[in-house]
């Protein structure tokens, strides 16, 4: 410590160290937040349609697309602590492989991003729908939903979903390109919780600690119909999600929030 | 010449300071340092807000640096009083080519 550079390096090297032991404890600290999540899920419609093509692929393959749409119920607020930075949450659906022996397939069909209280404003984050009844319609433009509270964007409590009927995101296919006719198929509810320090949790299926397991989050087994024979395009349309550069199979470009061409 | 402009810029660059100005530098290093990541992870967890445990943490480390970094005259309470050069008092002869050096 007798001259300046050295001082200037030993509290440098200090201060790292300090840095890094806050944000142990700070990541630590997450654990004793108690999770008590719960969740209910139930398929709505589901359709089976043939499709040529694939978004961003030079493919002309004709391929079986599924589409469901859903109800889903989710109190996820307890996954928000003072270390939570968004929580990724996403709809899958399950089923099982052709070949017995593999492990089941999952394929996303929606998902949002839910952010804490403590992030920084961002176009994609997720705003809940304002339910039935209510005479605010959410506002189309993604600027004037800037300056929305806490409170505008989550009609039910912070990370509290509730949605009817729920368009998909995302229309599935196998890499098989059979869809049709599939048995035991379900819908998952799932999630990334992501800290502002630590580590990424997925959705626990067994308690762990203060952390109780996920409640419920499991559709009841369905099957998927055969292919329909006419689709009503309206009528499958999908969701847009707040990220807008989203792909529809057969489209060459991605859709804007507002159908424009990016 | 030279000496005389370029010795007291570079002492002060240098800005040494006493052994126990260095004991003392250290102790409050260690402290300061360790006192603003104990409270910025409490009043942090307190008020459930991560930005307040960022910005006690950084303002901590900021008056550190200003507090212990440069020399402030309480380092140099102790000069240290070193003994006057003096070769001959040693009693070495070096001879250099039969004439005598130092």
């Amino acid at each position: 410590m007798h001259s300046t550079v050295v001082r200037l390096q030993n509290v440098f090297s200090f201060f790292t160290t300090v840095a890094f032991c806050v944000a142990a404890v700070i990541a630590l600290s997450s654990f004793i937040n108690p999770q008590v999540p719960t969740a209910s899920i139930r398929l709505r419609d589901v359709q089976v349609y043939v499709r040529k093509g694939r978004p961003f692929y030079y493919s002309q393959k004709k391929e079986e697309y599924a589409y469901m749409s859903f109800d889903l119920d989710a109190d996820l607020s307890t996954l928000f602590n003072w270390n939570t930075k968004q929580v990724f949450v996403y709809v899958k659906a399950v089923y099982p492989s052709h070949k017995p022996g593999l492990p089941d397939s999952e394929a996303i069909i929606w998902d949002a991003i839910l952010p804490s209280a403590s992030a920084p404003w961002h176009q994609n984050h997720y705003i809940h729908p304002s339910p039935k009844g209510s005479q605010k319609k959410p506002k189309k433009n993604s600027k004037d939903n800037k300056g929305k509270s806490q409170a505008e964007a989550w009609p039910h409590g912070q990370g509290i979903l509730h949605l009817t009927n729920q368009r998909p995101k995302y229309q599935i296919t196998d890499f098989s390109g059979k869809l049709a006719n599939r048995t035991s198929v379900r819908l998952e509810l799932g999630w990334n919780v992501q800290p502002w320090v630590g580590a990424l949790v997925w959705e626990n299926k067994r308690d762990f600690g203060m952390w109780k397991a996920l409640e419920g989050g499991v559709s009841e087994r369905f099957n998927l119909p055969a292919i329909g024979k006419k689709v009503d395009g309206r009528k499958l349309e999908m969701e847009k999600g707040k990220e807008g550069h989203r792909l529809e199979v057969g489209g060459e470009y991605p859709i804007a929030g507002k159908g424009k061409r990016v | 010449m030279a000496d005389q402009l370029l010795d007291p810029l570079r002492d002060a660059l240098e800005g040494q300071i006493d052994f126990e100005g260095q004991r003392l530098a250290e102790l409050i290093t260690t402290f300061l340092l360790g006192a603003a990541g104990i409270v910025a992870f409490f009043i942090g967890f307190m008020a459930q807000d991560i930005r307040l445990t960022l910005y006690i943490g950084l303002a901590g480390t900021a008056l550190t640096f200003l507090a212990v970094v440069p020399p402030w005259p309480i380092y140099n309470k102790n000069p240290e009083p070193w003994l006057p050069p003096s070769s001959r008092a040693i009693g070495v002869n070096i001879d250099v080519d039969g004439s005598k050096v130092g």
